[in-house]
């Protein structure tokens, strides 16, 4: 390779790498952007030209957020019930990829393939009976009702199965040797070599279950039940000026996963491949 | 080894019985429930006549039903592709780097996939907003005319796809990378004694090697957005709604506005039947290409 | 599963405080009524339980208005979890009572709150009484008006003497307006919502009104030369955004922010902006503003209005909380001179014939228009995002922004009306 043309493999590789750089500000730009409205009064909000940092610097936004609106109680509702599909889809599916991954037992293939099929089958298109269902249960404005029809989670299953699966035999024969039971092998040896995938697993499921939106939508009718990702669109006041105020309650409703990731970057981005089936 | 298969049986059927209930209260039941509505001429709640094929053959002449399904079309014709692409080319730019500068970036692109639709559609209706939107500003600066763009239906769509791949991309982005990383360097190593160019390069060893991993994001999105409601009900309210209908806020229309439960389940078998049907031939495709490679 | 430990506790806790507070009614209370008179209900709820403390305790919950406040409202009335009291716009009632969403109130009930026929215009008691049942009780009326920048009117030599904006007796005359302002350099001479088509329905209306003309004629649309009329009005406005009078493609809050930022001279809209333009008016930021009843286009004054009134849903309620319910009613209806500083006309008669309400501003200057009102035609077709003004509003953007023939949008709005 002559010098040259290596210099000009660097120049249009750096080319790349600035165009990447470039890209990736634009890419965060409208939240920045966000953020930066929502510290405006409203009247320099809608002024006609670009204003990249405040003039007049203010929280007023924010204090009518927390204070008029009960964005409090959306911040429970959303973590109680994304915490509860979590735990309850984590350990359902946990047995049930134990079960298809590890045990013999008749018509085991075809459950297999029906919770493959059912990946396919989209949730939104049962939202009809979902709602008469929850509501004959009398689980309308409830937590159970908003988490019930998010269970269906094919996905965790199919990785825990896959994951149980690579698990080496003799663990598993070793214990039965031992004459330990099912759940003693299961708790004792292969959650404990899978924890990395629990964890990743729960993670994913919540921030699915933290930003689902039709189903809560429909749900709940009462705005003290409502979830964070459903009520920011109830702080519109019908009438008047209202952009920043409502750029400020949608940054609260973002801010705690955003942070929650930045803090914890590495172990989303697993999770993520992980979620996908790919080992990363 | 020696199983004993009955206690074997057994046991399975504690592990999985949790699921099984909740998978026939909240997937079984509800399907076939669907099904029986999509009969009758019951309201949302309620009880109804049967009325037979009814509410299908209405469904062949309506014109919400029509635009609902072309602009569902449309919108995953905007979105899966593209999508797919911009997330490989970013991801492509993104495994340049190394060390925090990587983690940075990716922050910055992953940051949005995070973020609740609702806070989304804030942004974005902020950021493209008419009359006070940045981007309007821009246009002015730069002589493009303004476009309102939620307000019309030449951009509608076009919009909410581009808001969703930038919103949703982050996701493809981390597979694609991935699946960057399990290609061994010795491979691009040989690659460039032999004086290969870039384009080559990619041609060669990156696309091919890719190939799984393209296949699952197209697939996965495909499945996803055939299903899109939460960007389109949101981007059209103080709009123009049934202009931009899709099919699963046909639906919703149906049932929860106009409360018509029997002919809103109708058009839900018809999109359950439309995603069974689209993800067998995907899922055919997809084998057959592989075969062929 | 917590989920129920913790309703049970509540449940123990509020039975515990109930017994201690000798039984306090709780009235669940619903409304749409966000921005400007949203705070002004507020502040009439919490001294209506300042003022029962012990008795009767509202609580109040805002929902978006709408397209999703009557979705709740259907669907939480069909699955028995309404509330006890929602605000209702009259134009809604004929639809709701075909759905059975609505509970009849009663003569005795009308005689427990100690209101009756007689302290309503007629219009009014009208708008809430299906086959001589009434179906709630009217809080208000709302109309549209023109709200108006002084300055820039005044700058563009088009303000009258008596302060108000000239030429309002004719198209010729207000399009002139319109034209000297943008001379002047005013970026939109009018803010109108033209992005949505279920706002711009109540100006579309008036127009037609004002021509005389009808939506729906012994149970039939557009009959006659009504059609045209609607394409009369249609083009109007058409006419005015062809010309760059009016702002295009607006949604609710842009049409807000371009009047009071300056940029639009005039803006129709109901009277339900009072409050705001009041408020910033008096925090120092906001021009001197007017507003007035719509100019005559056509032939004759007409103004769209519609009424917010006070209904109880469907189903069953025990005694108590009914009368708790109907108490609310009657103090909110006597107690609606507050109300009017939120830009609505009371209903309630004694109100309006006060000195008070008399001496109130912009109110006073608008107030003629009250004799020149038009409602929705009564159908359960019809009313505020009921199915006509859905469909219609589909054909009014396009046609408002010069993407459609004014004409072929009334043919298209007619064949989708016959098809419901």
């Amino acid at each position: 390779m002559t010098a040259s043309s290596a210099r000009q493999i660097n120049l249009v590789g750096g080319i790349i790498t600035l165009l990447t750089l470039i890209i990736a500000i634009l890419w965060a730009f409208p939240i920045y952007w966000g953020i930066v409205s929502s510290l405006k009064p409203e009247n320099e909000v809608v002024r006609p030209y670009i204003e990249l940092w405040p003039e007049t610097l203010t929280f007023e936004h924010y204090i009518f957020a927390l204070t008029e609106t009960q964005i409090g109680r959306w911040y429970i509702n959303s973590i109680a019930t994304a915490v509860g599909a979590t735990i309850l889809t984590i350990s359902t599916s946990m047995l049930v990829g134990y079960a298809l991954s590890q045990l013999r037992f008749p018509l085991r293939r075809p459950l297999y393939w029906l919770i493959l099929a059912s990946f396919m089958v989209p949730t939104q298109t049962l939202i009809i009976n979902h709602f008469v269902l929850v509501a004959n249960m009398g689980l309308l404005n409830t937590w159970a009702g908003i988490i019930l029809p998010q269970l269906i989670n094919p996905v965790v299953i199919i990785v825990y199965k896959q994951f149980f699966d690579q698990v080496p035999r003799d663990f598993r024969e070793a214990a039965v040797m031992d004459n330990a039971g099912e759940f003693r092998i299961l708790f004792k040896v292969y959650m404990p070599m899978n924890w990395g995938v629990t964890t990743a697993l729960a993670i994913v499921t919540f921030i699915w279950s933290w930003n689902s939106f039709l189903w809560p939508f429909l749900a709940v009718t009462k705005t003290e039940m409502m979830t964070i990702t459903v009520g920011i669109t109830q702080v519109s006041d019908a009438f008047g000026v209202y952009y920043a105020s409502q750029l400020a309650a949608a940054v609260l409703a973002g801010l705690p996963v955003a942070l929650a990731y930045l803090l914890f970057q590495r172990r989303v981005t697993q999770a993520i491949t992980l979620s996908a089936g790919i080992k990363g | 080894m020696l199983r004993n298969t009955r206690r074997e049986t057994l046991v399975a059927l504690v592990l999985i019985s949790p699921f099984l209930a909740i998978y026939g209260l909240t997937f079984v039941y509800p399907t076939v429930a669907m099904v029986n509505l999509s009969f009758t001429d019951a309201p949302l709640i309620g009880p109804g006549q049967w009325v037979g094929l009814d509410n299908y053959t209405r469904l062949a002449g309506e014109r919400r039903f029509d635009t609902a399904f072309w602009n569902t079309a449309y919108f995953v014709a905007l979105s899966v592709i593209p999508g797919t692409f911009v997330a490989m080319v970013i991801a492509l730019g993104v495994s340049r780097l190394t060390g925090r500068m990587q983690a940075l970036v990716l922050a910055l692109f992953f940051l949005p996939y995070i973020l609740p639709v609702s806070v989304v559609y804030r942004l974005w209706d902020w950021t493209l907003n008419f009359q006070f939107g940045i981007a309007m500003y821009v246009f002015d600066i730069w002589g493009i005319e303004r476009v309102p763009i939620f307000k019309t239906t030449t951009w509608f769509m076009p919009a909410v796809a581009f808001v969703t791949i930038w919103w949703t991309c982050g996701f493809s982005i981390l597979l694609f990378l991935a699946g960057l990383r399990a290609i061994p360097a010795e491979i691009y190593e040989a690659a460039s004694l032999d004086n290969t160019g870039r384009w080559t390069m990619f041609r060669r060893i990156t696309w091919p090697l890719l190939w799984p991993v393209t296949a699952l994001v197209t697939t996965i999105q495909l499945i996803l957005q055939l299903k899109i409601f939460d960007q389109v009900y949101l981007f059209s309210t103080g709009g123009r709604p049934n202009d931009n209908l899709v099919l699963v806020y046909y639906i919703f229309q149906r049932a929860f506005v106009n409360n018509q439960g029997g002919r809103a389940a109708a058009i839900a078998v018809v999109l359950f039947l439309i995603v069974v049907i689209v993800s067998v031939l995907n899922f055919q495709l997809m084998r057959l290409a592989e075969r062929r490679k | 599963m917590t989920n129920y430990k913790v309703t049970g506790s509540v449940m123990l806790l509020a039975g515990f405080m109930s017994t201690a507070a000798q039984a306090e009614v709780v009235v669940e209370w619903w409304d749409f009524l966000g921005g400007g008179d949203g705070v002004r209900m507020k502040q009439l709820i919490d001294e209506f339980n300042a003022e029962h403390a012990g008795d009767i305790t509202i609580q109040a919950t805002t929902l978006e208005w709408g397209v999703p406040f009557y979705t709740k409202v259907q669907t939480s009335v069909a699955v028995g979890e309404a509330p006890d009291i929602m605000t209702y716009h009259a134009s809604r009632i004929p639809l709701a009572v075909s759905q059975n969403v609505l509970s009849e109130i009663t003569a005795d009930d009308w005689a427990t709150m100690g209101l009756g026929e007689g302290d309503f215009a007629s219009a009014t008691w009208d708008a809430v009484t299906i086959d001589g049942a009434q179906y709630a009780v009217p809080l208000d009326t709302h109309p549209i008006v023109l709200y108006y920048n002084k300055e820039l009117l005044s700058a563009a030599g088009v303000l009258t003497d008596d302060g108000v904006p000239m030429g309002m007796d004719s198209l010729e005359g207000f399009t002139e307006t319109m034209r000297a302002l943008q001379a002047n350099g005013v970026k939109f001479p009018l803010g109108s919502v033209t992005a949505d088509g279920n706002f711009m329905f109540r100006t579309i209306y008036s127009l037609v009104g004002q021509q005389g003309g009808e939506l729906i004629s012994d149970g039939e649309f557009l009959t006659g030369d009504n059609a045209e009329k609607l394409t009369n009005a249609l083009a109007v406005l058409q006419d005015w955004t062809n010309e760059g009078l009016q702002s295009t493609y607006t949604d609710y809050p842009a049409t807000v922010a371009l009047f009071t930022s300056g940029e639009a001279a005039m803006m129709i809209n109901g009277v339900w902006e009072v409050p705001t333009m009041t408020d910033l008016n008096a925090a120092g930021n906001l021009f001197e503003w007017g507003a007035v009843e719509l100019p005559m286009i056509f032939d004759q004054r007409a103004t769209y209005a519609d009424s917010h009134s006070f209904a109880i849903p469907a189903g069953d309620m025990d005694p108590e909380t009914r009368a708790a319910t109907l108490e609310v009613m009657s103090w909110m209806l006597k107690n609606s001179l507050f109300w009017a500083t939120a830009g609505h006309i009371p209903a309630y008669g004694p109100v309006t014939s006060s000195a008070e309400y008399a001496a109130m501003e912009p109110n006073a200057t608008y107030s003629p228009l009250t004799a020149n009102m038009i409602f929705d035609p009564k159908s359960p077709l019809a009313g505020v995002a009921g199915p006509i003004f859905d469909v219609m509003s589909t054909y009014f953007v396009p046609t408002l922004n010069g993407e459609m023939d004014p004409a072929e949008a009334v043919e298209e709005i007619i064949i989708e009306l016959n098809d419901m």
